[in-house]
Parts: structure tokens; sequence; C-alpha cells
């Protein structure tokens, strides 16, 4: 699947928005599962608010996580979000299905599927994503899916009730540089889903467990949700140009009207490499490799340039 | 070997109870049996289709049941059953014919049934001897010897003990009990049969004895089986298929000898023949586990690929033979070209190697095996076990379990497989410890127990420990039981004797012999010798008496690590792993001890337990991995890599483990070994594409191999064409290349 070649007509767009985090730690029930959620809940709340960039970090967990709470937040940042801004909300903690409607347990009254969507309804942001890595979490995908809104869940279906480790890995991704398959110095929503897709699957693997998760999205707001991006119906699209967090020096560059010209050049050298690797399977061997080698050439060749 | 069902005194009396009520007095089961085992099958076939029109429903089972119609059978004791609950006799002959249909458990049941209506019922206790002896349990005997109470004269029973006894190596007890059923009944063929067997066993013709078989039932192939068998236990694979094929010679319906040549073909490495001669079993309804099992592994061999050299023949999964294939071929080598200078001997095949990630696939290997380490096994030539992934992380070593196999390989072929069980492990598992002091298993809890219980066996009767345990884990002591009496050996007398031992045991002496002859002395003073330096070994004997103390301390110690109050771990702890400093497995106290250095901010403490953990054996990826992260911090970076690169013995199927070491090792400038784990990374098929062919690509270049550097770099450019290193040393290559 190659989805490389949309993302470089889309990744403008995005540049210069704000994005809102809300991250929800639940219930635990037991002493565990109460601190196991909270520790992830505060290790993400750091990460984010130590990345930099224009953030908005939210986190409530323990007995701040209320609806009452969690009202008060969304009301917060729909006061102050734009259209063109992100919203980015993450459930971490015991989901339950019971066969018609997924609620996130918190203290208090729990949180339904239908509630968390008419909430984010209320956030002017176009570009929505939620992360439910709850256990069925899966069945909150049919109340919250909608065209703009991208939904990842920890399990296929409301029916994967066992605690899950998927947050543990989702948040994992966005401080390991080898998430950034692209090597383009930010994680997209897809680099992290496919990073913890991996990482829970191994876990049970070699745990010799078995597994009793398996992560899924949809960010369509029309299809089921899939395990894997696709370029048939678009799934991933929404997620691969979702930045969760910059790693580098990208931006800097982007900023100097200086290097337009180098930049663009460059641009236009990573869409020629696209195209190439899109042909790949139509080309003779050799003359794949020697069109690749020359462009990449031409690329580093650039590159140098621009760090200069 | 499974018994067959004889006419026997129980058939008869049930068919003269029965007979007053019968109106077919053509035929008794009796008389039918009679026939079969003369070998008239025509007339047996038509005495016992005449039995299925008998009225009572026990008599027709006996008819179809002699017809190989097993369900019908089945019906007809069910019914028989109903009709006469309190009935003892047909309880017995349906466990049977559940034994002999591969269905123990309700066999066993039915047998205890007709204890609990006639407690005096020899049948039902032999029914049950025949059930345990099937899982190579210890209460076979003693259930064979209660049936021989209630009736003396119960010739099957001096049978399965002369055959118990002969698994147990007593070839005397066998040849004794062998000679009492045939006091009784001059035509017990089982009796000439364990007689033919001991014989083979000893390197003597078996002739005399298959020829008085063969007087009574020329087509008697469950002789030939039960030579077999023994021959197998011995493991002499060879000459078992041999007797498998004799059996089904003489009688080629004989679908367990089948089955069985097909599963010994299959442990010589044989596929095609296998799946022949195991299908044509099921075809003909012969569905045993064992039989099952083993087609469903051939089945399974299209999962794997075959890696061919002069001196190994390795099988590993597809699915992760491209990450293990460079550890296994370099420790197989490595391992070959040890044993070769030690025993002063070359193999003369290629060893087969296979590594099964399904522990099933694996344990299908050594199904009716009794005595079987579970993680490998080896079969002359062909040596099977568990890849490394086919075990939680932390519990296997696999390294270490290949050479212990791989010393089988070796003294099998020796001593052309005329070797005793005890030894032959017992020499492994010392092997395992002169790789590496950190490999071999440690003194667990239950080898502590049975020190402490002094139940540990004089050397003489160790050979019972591994075929017959007497207690659960009386297998696994007898594996620490027998390293360390080669250990003793070795540190005694040297090397030299250790192979002297071997050269008597090719020449078929026993054990007591073989000590005598080569260390000077009975077995008697040589257990006193070996339990006295025993006990001195790391205090062994100190570290047995305070096991209770030891284990109550250790759970004060989880419970002050699990309510975090480290000033406590740190004043307990070192005491607790003193007293029994082997124990590595979970919940140890050197984890303890390291979590509390961490928590209170001393690392080079944790670091310095953490080693002690790795040296003593600790195989804990996590903990090991901790170690080298605290190394790397104090700059050690070669301890660093050592201490990761022991993880490759033990779970290698990790991205992160190869990553680091391609890192380090890059550092160190080791450029072969940098090169072997960077493309383990790649094996892994990491999401991260770029930086793994990057890194590969940096170490051939460093190496001066350019070509291969370009191909990786651009694998590398193409999954990230803005992967800035790679850029730099794209086009570092390309100004080499051009001469700037």
């Amino acid at each position: 699947v190659d989805l490389a070649l949309v993302w470089f007509l889309l990744s403008g767009v995005t540049a210069r928005a704000a994005t809102y985090y809300v991250t929800v730690a639940g219930l635990g029930g037991e002493p565990d599962y109460e601190q196991r959620f909270q520790g992830l809940a505060s290790d993400l709340d750091k990460l984010l608010k130590d990345s930099g960039g224009d953030l908005h970090v939210y986190t409530l967990s323990g007995n701040q996580a209320t609806r009452a709470h969690i009202d008060e937040t969304f009301a917060t940042v729909a006061q102050q979000a734009k259209a063109e801004d992100d919203l980015v909300v993450i459930l971490i903690g015991h989901g339950s299905f019971d066969g018609t409607e997924y609620k996130f347990n918190i203290p208090g009254p729990d949180l339904s599927g239908d509630e968390l969507a008419s909430l984010c309804d209320k956030v002017a942001a176009k570009r929505q994503l939620i992360v439910n890595t709850t256990s069925a979490s899966g069945g909150s995908v049919g109340a919250l899916k909608k065209p703009g809104r991208a939904i990842v869940t920890a399990t296929k279906s409301g029916t994967e009730k066992n605690a899950t480790v998927f947050a543990r890995y989702w948040i994992e991704a966005m401080r390991d540089p080898a998430a950034d398959v692209d090597k383009n110095e930010s994680i997209s929503a897809l680099e992290a889903f496919q990073y913890a897709d991996r990482k829970t699957a191994n876990f049970y693997e070699s745990q010799k467990r078995l597994a009793t998760e398996h992560p899924q999205f949809e960010d369509t707001g029309k299809n089921d949700p899939v395990r894997a991006p696709s370029t048939e119906n678009n799934e991933g699209l929404l997620l691969s140009t979702f930045t969760l967090v910059r790693i580098g020096e990208a931006q800097r560059e982007a900023a100097d009207p200086a290097k337009r010209d180098l930049l663009a050049k460059k641009e236009e050298l990573e869409q020629k490499i696209d195209k190439l690797k899109y042909e790949k399977a139509a080309m003779e061997e050799d003359d794949y490799k020697n069109q690749l080698t020359a462009a990449l050439v031409e690329l580093a060749r650039v590159q140098q340039e621009l760090d200069k | 070997v499974r018994w067959k069902a004889q006419a026997s005194i129980l058939v008869a009396a049930m068919t003269v109870a029965l007979a007053a009520a019968s109106f077919a007095r053509a035929a008794t089961p009796e008389e039918c049996h009679g026939l079969r085992k003369h070998g008239h099958n025509d007339q047996a076939k038509a005495c016992f289709e005449s039995l299925t029109q008998a009225r009572e429903p026990a008599i027709r089972a006996e008819g179809f049941w002699g017809l190989e119609m097993y369900q019908d059978a089945n019906n007809e004791f069910r019914q028989a059953v109903a009709q006469s609950p309190a009935n003892a006799n047909y309880r017995v002959r349906w466990g049977r014919l559940m034994h002999e249909r591969f269905n123990n458990k309700d066999a066993a049941d039915l047998f205890q049934e007709a204890i609990e209506r006639d407690p005096k019922n020899a049948q039902a206790y032999l029914g049950l001897a025949l059930v345990s002896a099937d899982g190579f349990d210890n209460k076979a005997v003693d259930e064979a010897k209660k049936a021989l109470d209630l009736d003396p004269k119960l010739v099957e029973a001096h049978e399965l003990l002369a055959n118990l006894e002969l698994e147990d190596s007593d070839t005397q007890a066998a040849s004794a009990q062998a000679d009492e059923a045939l006091k009784i009944s001059s035509e017990a063929l089982d009796a000439m049969s364990i007689h033919a067997a001991i014989e083979v066993l000893a390197d003597r013709s078996p002739e005399e004895w298959l020829a008085k078989v063969k007087q009574v039932n020329p087509t008697y192939g469950e002789a030939y089986a039960i030579v077999a068998h023994h021959l197998f236990l011995n493991r002499r694979y060879d000459d078992a298929v041999a007797y498998y094929r004799k059996a089904i010679e003489a009688d080629p319906r004989l679908w367990s000898a089948r089955s069985e040549l097909g599963i010994n073909l299959m442990r010589l490495g044989q596929e095609e023949e296998p799946l022949r001669q195991l299908q044509m079993c099921y075809d003909n309804g012969y569905r045993d586990p064992a039989t099952i099992n083993s087609l469903r592994l051939l089945d399974s061999y299209k999962n794997f690929l075959t890696f061919r050299d002069d001196t190994s023949i390795i099988k590993l999964h597809k699915k992760e033979a491209e990450l293990l294939l460079p550890y296994v071929q370099s420790e197989v080598d490595r391992s070959i070209a040890t044993y070769e200078k030690k025993y002063k001997m070359k193999l003369p095949d290629p060893v087969q190697v296979e590594l099964y990630p399904d522990h099933e696939d694996f344990a299908v290997r050594t199904l009716g095996m009794p005595g079987i380490g579970a993680l490998g096994v080896t079969f002359g030539e062909v040596l099977a076990m568990d890849s490394p992934s086919g075990r939680p992380p932390g519990t296997y070593q696999w390294g270490s379990t290949l050479w212990h196999e791989m010393s089988h390989v070796f003294i099998l072929t020796a001593t052309n497989h005329r070797v005793p069980r005890w030894f032959t492990e017992g020499l492994s598992v010392h092997e395992e410890t002169q790789v590496s002091p950190e490999w071999g298993d440690r003194v667990s809890p239950e080898i502590l127990i049975a020190v402490r219980d002094k139940k540990l066996l004089p050397v003489a009767e160790l050979e019972g420990g591994f075929v017959r345990p007497q207690y659960e884990s009386q297998v696994i002591v007898s594996y620490f039981q027998a390293g360390r009496i080669l250990d003793y050996i070795q540190d005694r007398w040297g090397l030299d004797k250790i192979l002297d031992m071997v050269h008597s045991f090719a020449q078929s002496k026993t054990t007591p012999e073989a000590i005598q002859e080569n260390l000077g002395m009975s077995p008697d003073e040589f257990d006193k010798q070996f339990f006295a330096w025993l006990y001195e070994q790391k205090a062994l004997g100190k570290m047995a008496a305070s096991f209770d103390e030891w284990r109550n301390r250790l759970k004060d110690l989880a419970e002050l690590a699990k309510d975090k109050n480290w000033d406590a771990v740190l004043l307990k702890g070192d005491e607790v792993r003193q007293m029994y400093p082997d124990y590595v497995e979970g919940a140890n106290a050197y984890e303890f001890i390291a979590e509390a250095d961490m928590a209170k901010g001393d690392k080079k403490a944790a670091a310095a337990v953490l080693t002690e953990y790795e040296k003593i054996g600790g195989l804990s990826p996590d903990a090991l991995k901790e170690l080298a992260s605290l190394e790397q911090e104090m700059a050690e970076p070669k301890e660093a890599a050592a201490t990761l690169e022991r993880i490759n013995y033990i779970y290698p199927i990790d991205e992160d483990l190869h990553r680091k070491l391609c890192d380090l090792l890059f550092d160190q400038n080791n450029l072969p070994d940098d090169i072997r784990e960077c493309n383990a990374v790649i094996a892994m098929h990491p999401l991260d594409q770029a930086s793994a062919q990057f890194n590969v690509a940096r170490a051939y270049f460093a190496a001066g191999r350019r070509d291969q550097a370009k191909d990786h770099l651009l694998a590398s450019l193409e999954a990230a064409p803005g992967y800035r290193p790679a850029q730099k040393l794209l086009l570092q290559l390309e100004d080499s290349q051009k001469g700037k």
C-alpha cells in the first residue's frame, strides 16, 4: 500500500493548525489497573507538553475523569478550537459493550459512545481523531464515525472484553524514532497505529497468549473498520495526514524563503521517486534501480544544500 | 506396545456363564480367539461372524470386536452393561475394547467400575495396569502385581510385568516373569517375544524364540513389534525400523506396528514412506493420537525450509528461518567441531536439526517416549527441539539445548546406540556447562526438595528415574543427578575416563560393570563418594536443609518489594540470595535487589547484582536488557554487547535487541557480528525499514563491501527518500566511486 503520494499532496494543508489533545484515563477497578491507566495518561501528557508546537493538552485521570469534568474540558476545547485545527481524543481504561451500546468506564456514570460523539461534534475542528484504547472499544466505532473523523480502536469488536495493551504501544510510538518509518521527522497517526499494532501482536506472540485485542481503524466515515490501510477505499488516508508529534526540524526549513527553490526541487524529486516506486512493478529491475539511484542521489544533494 | 486382547480365562468364564442362556452354541469367544491365536485367520473370522448372531449382547460384542467392527462392539457392550449392571466382567471386556481403541480414560473408568462391583477381579486390575503401562506410569507394576495376587495364573499379567521389567532394563526380572508365563501356558506368545527382545538387545540371535512363536502362529507380527518397541526404547532406531518391517510382513494388518514404523522412519528424518505408511493406517481406521498427530506434523513440513551443507541439514519454519538460520547454523557448526575434537570421531552423515516454533509440533516428536526432556530430543542423527519462539521469553535457552542434543548424537553414534539413558543424558547436561557455566539447568526447587528428602537414586538404579519415574519431578531430578555424576567423574578422573566408559557401554557393558572396570570401585562405593562430593558442591546439602526457611524469606522479600519498601529489600535481599544463589526463576532475589537499587538511584549496585544474576544463569531478557543499558550508561559498551548477545541464545525474536546490538557492535568496529545483527533486524520485517536497511549498508560500507552497501542504501531510501543518514552515506558512496 502506498499512501505516500497522496500524503505529499495533502501535507502542506495542515502545517499551521493547532492541535487539541484530550486524554481521559478511566476507572481501573483494581489498584494495578488504576496505576497503569493513570501512568499511561501521565506519560502521554508529559510527552505532548514536552514536544513543543501549537499543542493544547488536557488530561483527565483518576477522580478527575468524571462526566462533569469531561463535559467541562470539551466545552473549553469547543470554545477555542477553530475549523482548521485538529482534535485528538484518547481514551485509556476499561470499556464495555452490551451488543448495542459502548460505554467507557469512568467514576460515576459511564460515558457512552453516543455521548462522546456528541461532545466531539460540538468542537469546530474539521479533522478529528479518536483513539479508543479500551477493552471492547471496537464496539464504539458505529457511534463515533463520521466524515473527517478518524477512529482507532484497540479491539476489533465489542466482544473483545479483556484489558488491552494497545495504549502502551500507541504512546511508545510517539517517542520512538523507529515509528517514523518515512523519516519525515514526524509521527503520523497511521505510523503510530502500525507501530502499536505490530507491538501489540508481538506482545501476545512472545507471551504465548491468544491475542485478545486486534486493533483497527476507520477514517472515511462511511466504511467498516479495517486493520490495514488501502488505496482502494482510501482507508488510512486521513490517518496518514494526521501528525501526532514532530520530532525534527522539517518545519524550520519550510519557513525560510531563501530555500524556497531548493524546497520546490526537493518536492519535485520526492514526487518523482514516489512515481517511480508506483511504477516499479511494470519496470525492468535494472532500469528501475538506475532511475531510482539517480533520483535519490539528486535528492540527497538537494538536501545537502538545504542543510548548509 | 499395545497388548492384544487374547483369549483369556475371563472370556472363558464369561462364555460359561452365558452359555446356559444361549441358543447358538456353534462357537464361543474362547474358540474364536484360539483360532486367531494360532494364525487360522479365515476360520477365526467365520467364528467371530457366528458370534454376532448370538442372543447375548456381550457375545455379539466379542464377535463384532473380532471382526474389527468396533462401533458395533461398543454398542453391544453398552447394551450388555445396561442389562446386567452388576456384571463386572462385561465392564472389563468393554474397557479392554476401549483400551485397544485408544480411549484409555474411559477404559480406566470401566476397570474401576468393575473393581467397585467385584474387588477381587484380577482382569480389572490387569486392565488398569495396561492403561498405566501405556503412559509409562509407575502404577502399572503395582496394578499388574495386584492382578497376580488375585490370580497367580494370569498369563497376560506375567507377560505385562515381563515387558515392564524390560522397559526398566531389568533383563533378569523380565526373563523370570516371561518364564512364569510360559510355565502356565506353553503358548504364551508375548512371553516368547520378550525373550526374543532380550536376545536382540544383548546382540544375540532371537531366532530360537521367534521360531517357537512361529510354531504357534506364523502370522504373529506382534512378536516382532515387541522386539521393535524395546529397540526403540533403547534408542536403536534403525534396528527398531527393521523389526517393525518384519512385524507388518508377518501381519500386514497389524496397524499399530505399521504406525510405529511410520513414526520411527520420521524419527530417522524420512518423510515419503512415513506418509505412505501412516496414511494407510489412517485409511484403515487406525487413528490413534500418534498416527493422527504425526500425519499433521508431516503436513506442516510444507511450512518449513531446509538448509543443507556437508555436515548438517537444518529445518526451520518459514516465518523465522531468515532470522534464526545464522544463529542456529553457527551453533550447529561450533558444536559439531567441538565434539569431533573431544570425542575423537566424525559423524558418518549430516545431522538433521529441526526447530519447531509450535511446541505441539515438537511434542508429536516425543509421543510414546518416556523420560524425554521437554525441550529437545535426539533420534540417531536427527535432532528436534523447540524453537526459541516456541516458549515464552526467559524460560528456555535454545543454544544450551542444541548443544545438549548434539552431544547425544555423538554418544549414540559412538556407542552404536548402546548406552544407558542416564549416562547419555548426564553427559549432555555436563556438556552444556562445559560450553558455558551459565548454561545448563540451575538447581531448581524440585531438585533441592529431592536432595533434602534424600530421593536421589543409586547410580545402578538411575535409569529407572528416567524411564518410570516414581514421583512427578523425578525425571528432572534424574537429569540433574546424572549431570552431576558426569561432572564428578570429569573432576576426579578426567575426560579420558568418561571416554573409557563410553567405550564400555559400546561393548554393551552394564552400568555396574562400566563403573567397576573404569573407576575401580563398586557402584555402592561410587554412590557413597559421589554423594559426599555432591553435598559439598555449592553447599548443596546446606541449601537443601534450609530450603523451607529460604522459601519463607523469599515470600517476605516479595511482599517488601511489592510495598516498595526498598530499604528493607536491600537489608534482607542479599541474605535470601545467598541462601539459594541458583534460584533465578520468577520472583528471584537478584531482580528484587536490582529494582530496589534502581529505586534508590544506585545504578552501579543494580548493575552489580544483575551481573551476578547473569553469571549464575539468569534468563530473563528484560533483566539482561536492563543490565546492558546500565553497562552502556557506565561506558562499558563491550560488556553491554556481551550481555545482549547472551539473549540471542535465549530469545532472539526481538527487534529491539538486534537494533541495540547493531549499534553497539558497529561502534566497536566488530563488523562481522554487526552485519549479522543488523541483518537480523531486517529479518524481523520491521516497520522502520529505512533505518534497518541503512544500518546494514553502514556496516557493509565500513567493511569495504560497497555493492552490498549500495543495495541496502537504495532499499533504505526507497522506504524513506528523505532519510538524512542514508542520503549522506549515498553521496559518500557515489563520491568515493567517482574517486572524489
